[in-house]
């Protein structure tokens, strides 16, 4: 269990590391946190020729507010996504998912950054990010684009990014102060990848929902947008959900799959019901 | 007048801290991967992608031209040295066992090439442009396929590796099953485990001079490393030194040294350069041996008001290809029903070869036994209707019920499951917790209490030659400190601070001065370290003796120097004290100057020095008995099973450190949990390893893991000196039972839970939900166990019981005899590895007489001759009293047969002329 042979860059701007990856021509990988990145370094299940650390570049740290949202470099620590006053104020269910990752040991190096730009479809950021309609910021020597969180997942570990492009940003939007976050994640030991996941808010206005981001983690290839049960329920008094009905919905856009650890339907099941009990209790807590 | 011997009393039976935790807390402790020698290559092994195959080719070129790899060997660089690779009893193995793979490989990671380089990482870069064709077979994985499938091993007959209980039918015993008012039968499978120890298998070997050795090893005791090395290399074990300071765990896998270890120590005698090789993750989950993966199909007749009729065990455990001692794993049989009253057991075990790695110890490696009955008896007892801890004291023999001797030959003396029983049973309010599950079951909630009990034999001391005694060595210095040599061995037992209490109390001196060394071969005296929960009790006793007669001499050398009588003299705190009127006192470290540098004013013919090494042999068992009750909450949305309380009761005699006793359960129950609830090694039809990192192999984690609560109320003192009991792996054999039927408990309600091990949420919620959850696969995989496979032949039955049925013979013809008189070597497959001894035959009209020797010892017999059959009784006594059923027919030149061991079955027999 050691690396092979690779060369390692440490660029000290996302210009920098723009150009080097682009050098690169594919052949590079970054280096954020390594929580991940390390050990499959050392299974040599990945052989990058190039490492290009870019944990010197200061731009890539630190949350902001900005117009309608919350910009998050991807460089933060996953324990300073949790630390952070501005995210618990906008964004708790970020913070939430982030004390899910891992362990205490893990988050002080692992990045949000790194975390969404894996895409490892059992993870809860990705699955935040798409579940709060978030969006990453990325650059190549080309120029910067967006990407929707909910279009950046193709596969397990597969995302739309370039091989040349890295992430600059994450944007949340800003979610009403009243929001009420929705999290429940079933994994056999804490710090675990989850076996079923749920993440995301609804917001209530006149006793009925106003607003709903909902996203699913180990429930297909990718993180999975729960959109049908969305859609139900924009619009429904919370005094009167029929909360069996609409878990069944919850899972109509999943697509798990069997594992050494669950089955599909186990996933399912399970689904249906922590989706049951989070949105119930949940809203009854919280419920006007 | 009855002076105390002890006179520093309160180390024995006090919660100490550690001496060794600050070193190994800080990152001090010493391990194999801390050592560096100058010259020192690192070493990287290529291993076997497939199950098993043929070698067709091997390309080495092109790991051999990167720059800084020193050398590439396979096999056949290595066949200079003749190597036996012995199981932990140093038996030969049947079927041999390559250090590097020779022409064939037989599991996934089998080692057939190692590269030596100046680092790790040169060395993994050489050995993944090493190019092997194979030319692939089906491999054979699970038990079953082990039953039905090819040959693992060419010239076997069978994949049998290890056999205990007969194939025949016991006619008696399945009548009395299918006549009882009851019969309750299970079929329950264990899956396969990592021993998992923080620091995995490491080696550094180093040549020194003209065919010395030193090698520092991750192992179990460097006195018996030491000497397998030595045997297994035809070497003298003075030559050989094992050096071994600190082990971070090994719970059975560390046990002897194995192939990788070997290959390395015999790279570094070819190439007369220091090599380290260390285990990895990966390697340590995939390649190195793993235990359990067992079956059985237990099954017991009940009267109407509970009574054990009788029992039969059919029993299967996976030996991989190449055990660390083919096992059919006797110690199941021996201890199933060992504390209950039943008056007929018969069983049937088998272990099997399998392409996958071989099959080694792990802590309480026969604790199947406990799981199953303790199963077993709750599934009765819903069944008859009677409370299970009713039923459990219909049965269980008590300290009343003793001395007496259990149907398989086991003399019990001190055993205590029952008091266990009791004591626990004042800690846990049974009735009060059956309301409130009562309640929680109304709310939709699925609380369970489960209770086993059992016993362990401990620091065994008959029949197992590495097995027998161990040693101290206790030296008062020059400077009046202490230094013991003992043949314990820590992987992380404290017993530098146990056996230092020990030797504390019993000298009568600080603990502070007491420096216990266990970490070399060359020091001290041979002992087998950490094996069968021996430590307290053989190490422990080995330091009071020693201390003993320390304190003899320090006595009389004492009372010479201060003209006292030597029964006036005491020792307290490192002084020495005399008795009397005016109270007079000297330093044990002026005493030691003199003893060492002014010995002419020692008594008259006392010798020099304050030193004295003792050899203690314990008695051949010392029982361990406990009785734990779990208490869970299954969830019934997601079957997470929550651990809600774990109670504690065990007599393990006079503690010498209750914090350790408690740590020693405490990790065992650790392991427990895992094996019911997470940790699994399984394999895919190809033989692929499917669980090769720690994000897949599920190791119970610190949230996993309750508070228990211990009770020691139970104990009374062993027989052994010191009155200790072994503690060292009872958490590992109770735990399983106690929480699986804490979890059967809860989801009573719903029915039988599987008995397939680990139960993971999964299973747990298809009890709950009533229907499978499995994958809609069009062809179901081929289940291995009994229970799904009611297709396969059935479960063969055996007779192995304890009232003997004679076998009938055909008439054969006749043939000359008088041509096998005289000197003969004989082999015996036996189950704990084959024997081999000579023997002298005489044969006389149609009388056979003859005998055997075995290693000095001599036993004599006279059989009958009919034909070329020939069959003649043996008694022995050792390690049981049994009478051997010899059996053989003569072929040709050569002498074949069989012996029937009594209840143990039977074991080939072969013989050739000397």
């Amino acid at each position: 269990m050691k690396p092979a042979p690779f060369d390692y860059l440490v660029p000290s701007t996302i210009e920098e590391a723009c150009a080097q990856l682009a050098e690169a021509g594919g052949g590079a990988t970054l280096l954020a946190g390594g929580q991940t990145l390390m050990p499959l370094l050392a299974l040599r299940m990945s052989q990058p020729f190039i490492l290009i650390d870019i944990n010197r570049i200061k731009a890539l740290k630190g949350a902001t507010r900005v117009d309608g949202g919350t910009r998050i470099g991807p460089m933060m620590r996953q324990n300073e996504v949790i630390a952070d006053p501005t995210l618990a104020r906008e964004l708790p269910v970020l913070v939430t998912a982030a004390q899910h990752v891992g362990h205490h040991q893990t988050r002080n190096r692992g990045t949000i950054g790194g975390s969404i730009a894996l895409g490892e479809p059992a993870a809860e950021l990705p699955a935040t990010a798409v579940a709060l309609g978030a969006s990453v910021e990325v650059r190549s020597t080309r120029g910067s684009r967006r990407i929707a969180a909910t279009d950046l997942y193709l596969g397990p570990y597969a995302t739309a990014l370039e091989p040349e492009e890295m992430i600059t940003a994450i944007h949340f939007p800003d979610w009403p102060d009243d929001s009420i976050s929705l999290f429940r994640e079933v994994a056999q030991r804490p710090g675990d990848f989850a076996l079923v996941g749920l993440t995301g808010a609804v917001t209530v206005k006149d006793g009925c929902i106003a607003r709903a981001g909902i996203a699913w983690f180990g429930m297909g290839p990718t993180p999975i947008r729960a959109r049908q049960v969305e859609a139900a329920l924009l619009g429904q008094p919370i005094a009167d959900l029929d909360l069996a009905g609409l878990a069944e919905l919850a899972v109509a856009d999943t697509a798990p799959f069997d594992d050494l650890h669950a089955t599909a339907e186990y996933r399912r099941t399970v689904g249906r019901r922590i989706f049951a009990r989070t949105l119930g209790e949940r809203l009854n807590r919280n419920g006007p | 007048m009855n002076a105390p011997h002890t006179q520093t009393e309160g180390y024995i039976g006090r919660r100490m801290a550690r001496t060794e935790d600050t070193r190994l807390l800080t990152g001090k402790g010493v391990y194999v991967d801390d050592v560096g020698l100058p010259g020192m290559l690192q070493v990287a092994f290529h291993r076997s992608p497939i199950a098993r195959g043929r070698i067709k080719t091997i390309d080495l070129s092109a790991a051999r031209e990167i720059p800084g790899v020193y050398a590439v060997l396979i096999a056949s660089d290595l066949a200079r040295y003749k190597v036996d690779m012995l199981s932990f009893f140093l038996a030969l193995p049947t079927v041999p066992v390559p250090v590097l793979a020779v022409d064939r490989v037989t599991y996934v990671g089998d080692p057939i090439a190692m590269v030596v380089a100046q680092d790790r990482y040169i060395a993994e870069d050489a050995a993944g442009l090493i190019v092997i064709e194979y030319e692939e077979q089906d491999p054979v994985v699970t038990l079953a396929d082990a039953k039905h499938g090819s040959l693992v091993h060419p010239r076997t007959d069978s994949n049998v590796a290890a056999a205990t209980g007969s194939d025949e039918v016991d006619e008696d015993l399945e009548a009395l099953l299918a006549h009882a008012p009851h019969l309750v039968s299970i079929d329950l499978t264990h899956q396969r485990i990592a021993q998992s120890p923080m620091e995995p298998r490491g080696v550094v070997a180093a040549p020194q001079g003209s065919g010395e050795l030193t090698v520092y090893l991750s192992c179990q005791g460097p006195q018996l490393a030491a000497r397998w090395f030595a045997q297994a290399f035809g070497m003298p074990a003075t030559s050989i030194r094992v050096i071994s300071k600190d082990v971070g765990g090994s719970f059975g896998l560390k046990g002897q040294p194995w192939r990788e270890e070997v290959a390395v120590v015999l790279a570094a005698q070819l190439l007369k350069r220091p090599l380290k090789w260390i285990e990895d993750r990966l390697e340590n989950l995939t390649s190195a041996n793993q235990a359990r993966e067992q079956e059985i199909r237990l099954r017991v007749a009940f009267d109407n008001d509970g009574t054990l009729l009788a029992s039969h065990a059919d029993y299967g455990i996976n030996n991989g290809a190449y055990p660390q001692g083919a096992d059919s794993n006797i110690a199941v049989m021996m201890f199933l029903w060992a504390a209950h009253k039943l008056p007929v057991f018969g069983f049937h075990a088998r272990g099997w070869y399998t392409n996958t790695v071989g099959l080694a110890a792990y802590r309480g490696p026969w604790a199947l036994e406990s799981l199953a009955r303790e199963v077993l008896l709750d599934r009765a007892a819903r069944k008859l209707g009677i409370d299970a801890i009713e039923l459990r004291r219909r049965s269980l023999i008590t300290r009343a019920d003793q001395p007496c001797t259990t149907p398989m030959g086991l003399q019990l003396e001190d055993i205590s499951p029952a008091e266990c029983l009791d004591e626990l049973l004042r800690h846990v309010d049974v009735a009060a917790f059956r309301v409130e599950q009562a309640e929680a079951r109304k709310q939709g909630r699925y609380l369970g209490l489960g209770v086993a009990t059992y016993i362990e034999p401990t620091a065994g001391s008959t029949g197992i030659a590495v097995l027998i005694s161990e040693s101290a060595h206790i030296r008062i210095e020059p400077t009046g400190k202490v230094s013991a040599v003992v043949s314990t061995h820590s992987q992380g037992h404290g017993t530098q601070t146990t056996m230092a209490q020990v030797i504390a109390e019993r000298l009568g001196v600080l603990f502070e001065d007491v420096t216990v060394h266990e970490d070399d071969s060359s020091r001290g005296g041979y002992g087998s370290g950490a094996y069968g929960s021996r430590q307290a009790v053989a190490g422990g006793g080995a330091c009071i003796r020693a201390a003993d007669l320390l304190v003899d001499k320090i006595k009389l050398m004492a009372a010479h120097l201060l003209n006292a009588k030597p029964e006036e003299i005491f020792l307290r705190d490192s002084v020495i004290h005399v008795f009397g009127e005016k109270e007079q006192t000297v330093s044990l470290r002026d005493l030691a100057d003199i003893a060492y540098g002014e010995p002419d004013r020692l008594p008259e013919g006392m010798d020099a020095g304050l030193e004295v090494q003792y050899r203690y042999r314990p008695p051949p068992i010392t029982m361990t008995s406990a009785a734990h009750a779990c208490i869970v909450e299954v969830d019934g949305d997601t079957g997470f099973v929550k651990i809600r309380r774990w109670v504690t009761s065990e007599d393990c005699g006079v503690m010498i450190n209750p914090a350790v006793v408690e740590g020693q359960i405490a990790g065992g129950l650790a392991q427990a949990i895992g094996c019911v609830l997470m940790e699994e090694i399984s394999y895919d039809p190809r033989g692929n390893p499917t669980a090769v990192t720690y994000k897949d192999y599920l190791l119970p984690s610190i949230s996993d893991v309750p508070d228990f609560e211990y009770h020691h109320g139970a104990s009374a003192p062993s027989k052994a000196e010191g009155g200790f009991r072994g503690v060292g792996e009872g958490g590992c054999i109770i735990g399983p039972p106690t929480l699986v039927n804490a979890i059967a408990d809860a989801l009573s309600p719903f029915g039988d839970i599987p008995l397939q091990l680990p139960l993971t949420p999964h299973k747990l919620l298809e009890v709950i939900e009533g229907r499978s959850m499995a994958r809609p696969a069009p062809t179901q995989p081929k289940a291995s166990t009994p229970a799904d496979a009611p297709s396969e032949k059935p479960m063969s039955v055996a007779e192995a019981v304890v009232h003997e049925p004679s076998s009938a013979l055909t008439p054969v013809p006749v043939v000359e005899t008088a041509g096998i008189d005289g000197l003969w070597k004989f082999i015996l497959s036996t189950p704990m590895g084959p024997q081999a001894f000579t023997g002298k035959l005489a044969t006389s009209g149609n009388v056979v007489s003859g005998s055997f020797y075995f290693n000095m010892d001599e036993a004599s017999f006279t059989g009958t001759i009919n034909g070329n059959n020939l069959k003649w009784d043996l008694k022995v006594t050792k390690p049981m009293s049994i009478t051997l059923k010899y059996d053989v027919q003569i072929q040709g030149d050569k002498l074949v047969g069989k012996v029937k061991m009594g209840i143990f079955g039977t074991a080939k027999l072969s013989g050739e002329r000397v």
